[in-house]
């Protein structure tokens, strides 16, 4: 059986101290976690494995001899993959080149032997138990779960070097529908029978209970914890990556929901009601429309009805929306969100220049004012309203788009996938505000693929499929195994 | 003065210094500007090369600056020498282009030469061909060719002044002979120098003029549509009938036409080292105190034929 | 370290450019007069580096800027030829210009064509027109009024006696330019919504910004510099010919690269645009009076130009490490 230890691995980036002491037990056949908030050093200590980084201090060994990792080649030799999130493929090639791409392109009489090249694609997919993709089809059309399935499957296919043994997979479900998830799941399982070690790198807590043997928990640059499956415990994790409690991540329900502040139909042949103080959860697979619901709302998206605010229409497109008191913060932060080149608050002020402008010219110290107070209310840490967004983390780039939303007091709010990528720390806050954002009297719409997080933020759960808001459920008391049945119902019924 | 000059250079960009400066230290002797736009062309190398020749006799430093087609950048750089102080500037463009540089001179009383630029009152002296004459001695060779008698086909270009005063001229000429008729006065498109379209446009005159010995004579303003001419006349088949072809300037290739002994028979060649050499002795009179008469000086042309194309 | 070389390096590099002409002619390079000239020279260069910097800061960027300005100059040209008065002649070449603009714009942001393509093809068009126009011809001499020519050779008399320091109307003018766009880009809504489309479109859109619209109107502004550059070339020649502005094109996108290189997150910004400016006017005027060849100079502008975008880059890469 493989096995890799780290012993006190440590690496620093001018003055800051990116890993002080990290520990790292990983074997084959097992599914190792490895858990921790944004900033713990998961990313570094991932690209110390990956010979992009070499670590100031520290100790690695595989099966007991000493390795160093000095270059990606080494961690190549070493029989290491890594599989980010956004896997990276070439769109115009078939599944079976895309598969090749690292790979000696079988060849006859000098030209490529396509009939081997698909064969090799198509066993290393069955030896995976991946049936339905066709090596012939171009990369473009698979959806991103069977891409990441076609990037693992290519490391099966024999080039003469060290079998891979260990992979590598960062935040793998982060753009995959349950389906796909499920998937990779069953792949994973495959490739732990086969004697593969797998780390594990998530945020959720659900896919780490499921599939984890062991899993590290790692906090400011230290290995805080390696917890077996039995004592593995949702709440034990969270505290030994925060180093607090987790009783209050998710806030208190509202008491009393008043009355109905936005009406929408037409929404593919469906229509959906936010009312004042509500969070309404939107729950669906991937694919189900819940991305394009709000993109309707918001005006992105070519709308088939109305939508009102206080019973008065809102015209058509995101700058009648923004003006009326309609927020939105995106799902893919980085496209969709923030410039990720200028100051912060530039962000921040965009959907409300208009009123931050007399005659046309900006009044720069109103401006100031709303950066820093809306800054302020949701927790931002940042040296200032002209850092660079690029610079921040993924969660202060999430409060970023956030304190863009309610600057300007919102009626209503619609958050596409809040927390993705963010760290239990700044979720919390996220949460926290999403509540007071409701208190104080706008209506939440949440549409979320965090099961847990739309039971524990919201009030009331609708169910989309195909772009149509359905069924309703109420959030308090239910399960996650509920909330899953009745998202499949839907989509079988 | 090095000791000092290499202390400086090491402050800032040592590297200019050493790639750039062959001259700047050692200047004793006068210091002239040539600005031109042009130096890419032929014509303007061979007199630029000449008055570099003439001034390195003299013991000048000379300073080529080429704007590469940018006329705007010829004001610019004239009002950069007039501010480093050169003792004489030598312009190649048309100097009604570049009068904020000239007043710029003026008032820094620094002398302007044009070589084969255009006159201008703020201009010492222009040193240039005599494009009168060069039409004239093409246009007499013609008359005296034919015996003062037949039908010529003219190609002029009365857009371009330069080459419009040789079209008057040949007008003239042939208007003096009583049985000369300009059978046509065409004007080519230019846009490839002439060639093509003079081409076309004689194969019209030819099939006009079928009768061997009704047309005579071609004269071209300048050599591109002779070539042309003839390139029509031997498609034609019609080399045989004695038509007389001129050009001006010279080109290589009439050059190699005339040599051949055809129809192309005649071109002028402009001394163009001539002209760098005596721009060179014209700006070493003005500086040595001489106040110029004419403010137009002409360097003598050549008659190209048969006898004398291959030199 | 890293965040210096990048924020600083360029004005470093600079300073240590003007501080060696300085060093090497002492008596010429920083004088009133010399810098006066400078102004003038640089004017046209100005202000379509000033307008190119507005469609930079959208994302975009017009190649066809040197062809307007050429073709802004033989309109005007041709009006004076055929007898027509400054007024008139100016205008229609601003409206030519403001024309060009629209045209370039909504190629696109109403046909989405991408704007290395829409201005490559527009720069054709322009310079075919002012082929066409003008018959390929240089037009000077008489024609040009000796009122707009005399503009370029005017300004405000700044003292100097015989040899007067005459602060010219070009420079003038560029600077009442550099000054117009610097308040339209930092002071105004308007200038805020145009950066935010730099850097990122859909963000921009989904915050409500009206992208199509805006991302059109920034063409005007390239479209009318250009031609107002055009007539500045004219009137300083005293002529116009179809292909005299042609090369402000790549200069001006070089004098904005050059200054990116100063601000804060590599952002195209108008004053750091007319560093750009400076740069490169100081290194012709400089090396110029160095007697150094024209070829070389060329060379060496194009050296320092890759050495700035270089430590730039280096210095965002050590930035970037963390």
């Amino acid at each position: 059986m493989r096995h890799l230890v780290l012993t006190g691995v440590a690496k620093a980036y001018g003055p800051t101290l990116a890993l002080r002491g990290v520990s790292l037990d990983l074997r084959g056949g097992e599914v190792h976690a490895l858990m921790g908030e944004n900033g713990a050093g998961k990313s570094t200590l991932i690209r110390v494995l990956a010979g992009l980084e070499r670590a100031d201090a520290g100790e690695v060994t595989l099966d007991a001899a000493p390795l160093r990792l000095t270059g990606p080649e080494v961690a190549t030799a070493a029989g290491f993959r890594f599989l980010h999130q956004e896997v990276q493929v070439v769109p115009g090639l078939s599944v079976a080149e895309n598969m090749h791409l690292a790979h000696r392109i079988p060849q006859r009489w000098g030209l490529v032997d396509w009939g081997r090249m698909r064969a090799a694609a198509a066993a290393a997919l069955t030896e995976l138990g991946i049936a339905g993709i066709d090596p012939r089809v171009t990369m473009a059309d698979l959806g991103p779960g069977d891409r990441m399935l076609a990037r693992i499957a290519a490391t099966l296919i024999a080039d003469g070097g060290p079998e891979p043994w260990l992979y590598v997979l960062d935040e793998p479900t982060a753009a995959l529908s349950h389906a796909e998830a499920e998937r990779l799941f069953a792949v994973i399982g495959r490739l732990v029978g086969r004697g593969a070690g797998v780390l594990y790198v998530s945020h959720r807590m659900d896919e780490v209970m499921r599939l984890a043997d062991r899993v590290t928990v790692l906090r400011d640059g230290v290995t805080a914890s390696v917890l077996g499956r039995a004592a593995m415990d949702r709440d034990r994790i969270i505290r030994d990556m925060t180093g607090r409690d987790v009783d209050a991540l998710f806030p208190p329900r509202a008491a009393t929901v008043g009355r109905v502040l936005l009406e929408a139909d037409g929404l593919a042949g469906g229509s959906l009601a936010l009312r004042a103080g509500e969070v309404v959860g939107l729950a669906g697979l991937a694919g189900a429309g819940r991305n394009a619901l709000l993109k309707t709302l918001i005006g992105a998206l070519p709308r088939a009805g109305t939508v009102r605010l206080d019973g008065v229409a809102v015209p058509p497109g995101p700058t009648a929306a923004w003006a009326a008191g309609i927020a939105y913060v995106p799902r893919d932060r980085r496209a969709e969100g923030v410039m990720l080149g200028q100051g912060l608050g530039r962000t921040v002020s965009l959907p409300h220049l208009g009123v931050l402008a007399r005659a046309g010219f900006l009044r720069h110290r109103a401006e100031a004012r709303l950066v820093a107070d809306s800054g302020a209310a949701v927790r931002l840490k940042a040296r200032g309203p002209g850092q660079a967004v690029a610079e921040l983390s993924g969660g202060n780039q999430q409060k970023v788009l956030f304190a863009r939303a309610l600057a300007g007091r919102p009626r209503i709010l619609l958050l596409d996938e809040p927390t993705r990528g963010v760290d239990v720390g700044a979720k919390a806050d996220i949460y926290a505000l999403v509540r007071r954002m409701a208190q104080e009297g706008a209506a939440v719409a949440v549409a979320s693929s965090d099961l847990a997080e739309l039971i524990g933020l919201c009030d009331r759960i609708v169910l989309v499929r195909a772009g149509r808001p359905g069924r309703a459920l109420t959030a308090e008391g239910l399960s996650e195994a509920a909330l899953l049945a009745a998202i499949y119902d839907g989509e079988a019924a | 003065m090095a000791l000092t000059f290499s202390r400086r250079a090491a402050v800032g960009l040592g590297f200019v210094a050493s790639v750039a400066f062959a001259g700047a230290a050692a200047a004793e002797g006068e210091r002239i500007a040539v600005i031109t736009p042009y130096l890419a062309q032929p014509g303007t190398q061979f007199y630029v090369e000449a008055f570099q020749a003439r001034a390195g006799e003299l013991g000048w430093e000379v300073n080529v600056i080429d704007t590469a087609g940018d006329v705007a950048a010829v004001i610019s750089r004239m009002e950069d020498v007039v501010n480093q102080g050169v003792d004489a500037i030598v312009l190649n463009v048309d100097p009604a282009q570049v009068g904020a540089g000239l007043d710029a001179a003026a008032a820094a009383k620094i002398p302007v030469f044009g070589m084969d630029a255009g006159a201008d009152a703020r201009i010492q002296a222009n040193i240039t061909s005599n494009g009168y004459a060069m039409a004239a001695e093409t246009a007499v060779y013609v008359a005296n060719r034919i015996g003062g008698a037949g039908n010529v086909v003219m190609f002029t270009f009365d857009p371009f002044p330069p080459v419009q005063v040789r079209g008057v001229i040949a007008d003239a000429v042939f208007g003096n002979y009583p049985d000369i008729k300009v059978l046509d006065r065409i004007t080519p498109d230019v846009a490839d120098g002439g060639i093509a379209d003079a081409r076309a446009k004689m194969e019209a005159v030819l099939a006009a003029n079928p009768e061997p010995g009704s047309i005579k004579a071609v004269w071209a303003a300048w050599d591109q549509p002779a070539l042309g001419a003839l390139q029509a006349i031997e498609a034609a088949g019609r080399q045989g009938e004695g038509i007389v072809i001129t050009g001006i300037d010279a080109n290589p290739q009439a050059r190699d036409e005339i040599a051949k002994g055809g129809n192309f028979e005649a071109s002028v060649a402009q001394d163009f080292a001539g002209i760098g050499r005596t721009t060179a002795d014209t700006v070493a009179r003005v500086l040595g105190g001489e106040t110029l008469k004419a403010n137009v000086i002409y360097v003598p042309t050549k008659l190209i034929t048969a006898a004398n194309a291959a030199e | 370290m890293g965040h210096a070389l990048r924020s600083y390096g360029t004005l470093i590099g600079m300073a240590a450019v003007i501080l060696f002409f300085w060093v090497m002619l002492p008596d010429t390079f920083m004088t009133a007069r010399n810098w006066i000239n400078l102004s003038q020279q640089m004017s046209m260069l100005i202000v379509v580096a000033t307008v190119m910097t507005v469609v930079m800061a959208v994302g975009d960027f017009d190649l066809s800027v040197g062809a307007m300005a050429s073709l802004a100059g033989v309109v005007a040209a041709v009006l004076f030829a055929q007898g027509h008065g400054i007024a008139v002649a100016v205008a229609a070449a601003l409206a030519v210009g403001l024309l060009g603009g629209a045209l370039n714009g909504a190629l696109v942001s109403l046909l989405g064509i991408l704007p290395f393509v829409a201005t490559l093809a527009t720069l054709t068009i322009f310079s075919g027109v002012a082929f066409l126009v003008s018959d390929g011809k240089t037009i000077s001499g008489r024609a040009i009024p000796e009122a707009f020519a005399g503009f370029a050779r005017g300004g405000i008399v700044l003292g100097g006696g015989e040899r007067p320091l005459v602060l010219s109307w070009l420079a003038i003018l560029a600077f009442l330019g550099v000054a117009l766009v610097w308040l339209v880009l930092e002071q105004t809504s308007y200038g805020r919504r145009l950066y935010a489309l730099g850097g990122n479109m859909e963000a921009a859109r989904l915050a409500g910004i009206k992208v199509a619209r805006l991302r059109l109107t920034a063409f005007l502004f390239t479209g009318v510099g250009a031609a107002v550059a055009g007539l500045m070339y004219a009137a300083r020649v005293a002529s116009a010919n179809p292909t005299q502005g042609d090369g402000l094109m790549l200069t001006a996108i070089a004098a904005v690269f050059l200054g990116m290189t100063m601000t804060r997150g590599g952002q195209p910004r108008v004053l750091a645009t007319l560093a750009g400016v400076v740069v490169l006017g100081v290194m012709d005027n400089g090396l110029t009076q160095l007697n150094v060849d024209s070829y070389v100079r060329e060379v060496l502008v194009g050296a320092i130009i890759l050495a700035a975008v270089s430590i730039s880059a280096i210095g965002r890469r050590a930035v970037g490490m963390r």
